[in-house]
């Protein structure tokens, strides 16, 4: 039954990428200011969005978990940090192309670029961190605390590096065209795309997820084995 | 000029982000066969000590 | 036995532990210190500079040397099976912790205090013209990098990397507090007064301060004991 439900919804995911991949390369018009790059934002955008979508999942999981002590929350949100990762990493390079053919370099101290820098840290520390400890128990623990901690600060950490980025005006990478608004049909697809997206991230969660509880069935038989 | 290069750019872009998102995929799979050969494993000499 | 005579027992006794043996202290001086001296191959031409960033740098400095009188912190513990009795002990974990955090947060202040001075000497920065308003951001700074390190030496503690853990993990954690107090350090340095802009600044501190340690007193527990 899971398994079907995960290849639906792989399914619906490829076709909606498929589909918007045909729309953003050959129906949408360029934009004014930045000419054929900007497409860039139809990954860039959805993925940030996934990606702290992901977070904040990842850190209700964790405080779900430590209130029910129910291993599966670990295993979500274990697989949820993981997936959002790797979207972050997305999120980083493409800002960082973008940059490059906007501003000529490649990478600039932007207050969203920065502050997704510094949560893309935070949770490659949760997975390091998560990689250390070998008791399934201690490490839901650990990881749980870990990524409270971590959500807590990324609140604090967008706010005040969006107030020092006010102090210190730098770059910005923009997404409005250079009217200010948005074009109906492009701002239609970021969030087209960002549904393919956040559909192809569960799946990859759901894969995942079982890949944890294998994990715990592995540590659990290991245990039987060595036993007897 | 800058066309061309806003379009290679954008190319890469593209590019950057499914390798990205596609060596995740494929990390994802290797760590299933793993897992699967382990617990497969583990399965086996578990039962062959209960048979004896 | 209350609550608080348990936190400063367990404070006294840290604090005791180490300056006894000096050798989390020493090795974290030494470190400030050489650090303060790779910053002046570093920025060999750019001396008259240095003194305008000086507030980043001097963070910087405090950050990294804090870190290691932080990681000793549960691990002096391991020896002896000290940490398991420490747990058992009739003792809330909470008051363990405030007890460890209030330890490190003296011995950390402490080697801040002994670096500023050289650092000033170094450099010729004139870091005394607004002495309070500094020792109320080297306060509150390092109490949010002493609450949120003591909890994390906790959870390393047991672990095979700890050295290499405990940094990775709270830098990123840190990085509003340490934002906020370079930027008013920097100021205060250059001898501003401690208003507009930077008000908001020690606001987040003291946020950043307040949910940290509730966050960590809260959670302490579920490290420690299960």
């Amino acid at each position: 039954m899971r398994d079907k439900v995960l290849y639906g919804i792989a399914i619906l995911a490829a076709a909606l990428l498929a589909r918007n991949l045909y729309l953003i390369f050959l129906q949408l018009p360029d934009e004014a200011a930045q000419g054929a790059i900007y497409r860039i934002i139809y990954f860039h955008v959805p993925s940030a969005i996934t990606a702290m979508l992901g977070f904040m999942v990842a850190g209700a999981a964790s405080g779900i978990y430590l209130g029910t002590k129910n291993l599966r929350y670990d295993a979500v949100a274990a697989a949820v940090t993981e997936v959002s990762l790797a979207f972050a990493t997305v999120v980083l390079v493409t800002g960082s192309i973008w940059a490059r053919i906007i501003w000529g370099v490649w990478w600039t101290w932007d207050a969203r670029l920065t502050s997704m820098f510094v949560c893309w840290l935070l949770y490659a520390g949760y997975l390091m961190l998560r990689s250390a400890v070998e008791e399934p128990t201690q490490r839901a623990k650990f990881s749980a605390v870990l990524s409270l901690f971590a959500f807590t600060d990324v609140i604090i950490v967008w706010k005040s590096i969006e107030w020092w980025r006010n102090l210190h005006p730098g770059p910005v990478l923009s997404i409005r065209t250079g009217g200010g608004n948005m074009d109906p049909a492009m701002e239609s697809m970021i969030y087209m795309n960002l549904l393919a997206l956040v559909l192809f991230a569960t799946v990859l969660v759901m894969v995942r997820m079982r890949q944890e509880e294998m994990r715990r069935e592995i540590s659990s038989l290991r245990q039987l084995a060595l036993a007897q | 000029m800058i066309e061309a290069r806003n379009f290679a750019y954008m190319f890469y872009g593209f590019t950057a982000a499914w390798v990205i998102l596609a060596l995740y995929v494929v990390t994802i799979a290797r760590r299933e066969s793993k897992l699967k050969q382990e617990l497969a494993r583990l399965k086996n000499i578990v039962e062959d000590r209960e048979r004896k | 036995m209350n609550f608080w005579r348990q936190t400063a027992v367990i404070a006294v006794k840290d604090l005791r532990a180490e300056l006894r043996s000096k050798e989390a202290i020493n090795a974290s001086i030494s470190f400030a210190l050489v650090i303060l001296l790779l910053f002046n191959f570093a920025f060999a031409e750019w001396a008259d500079q240095v003194r305008e960033v000086a507030g980043g740098l001097v963070w910087i400095v405090w950050a990294f040397a804090g870190v290691l009188i932080l990681n000793r912190s549960f691990a002096r513990e391991l020896a002896n099976d000290c940490l398991d009795a420490l747990i058992a002990a009739p003792l809330p974990s909470s008051a363990l912790f405030l007890g460890k955090a209030l330890a490190n947060f003296v011995l950390v202040v402490a080697i801040e205090l002994v670096s500023l001075l050289v650092f000033g000497i170094f450099y010729n920065v004139r870091w005394t013209q607004q002495f309070w308003a500094l020792m109320l951001v080297i306060g509150l700074t390092t109490w949010g990098l002493t609450v949120v390190g003591t909890m994390f030496s906790a959870l390393t503690v047991n672990l095979r990397l700890r050295e290499l853990m405990l940094p990775m993990l709270i830098y990123p954690i840190m990085i509003p507090a340490l934002l906020g107090a370079m930027e008013i350090t920097n100021a205060l340095m250059a001898g501003k007064p401690l208003d507009g802009d930077l008000l908001t600044w020690l606001r987040l501190l003291i946020g950043f301060d307040v949910i940290f340690t509730a966050l960590a007193v809260a959670l302490i527990d579920t490290v420690l004991v299960g």
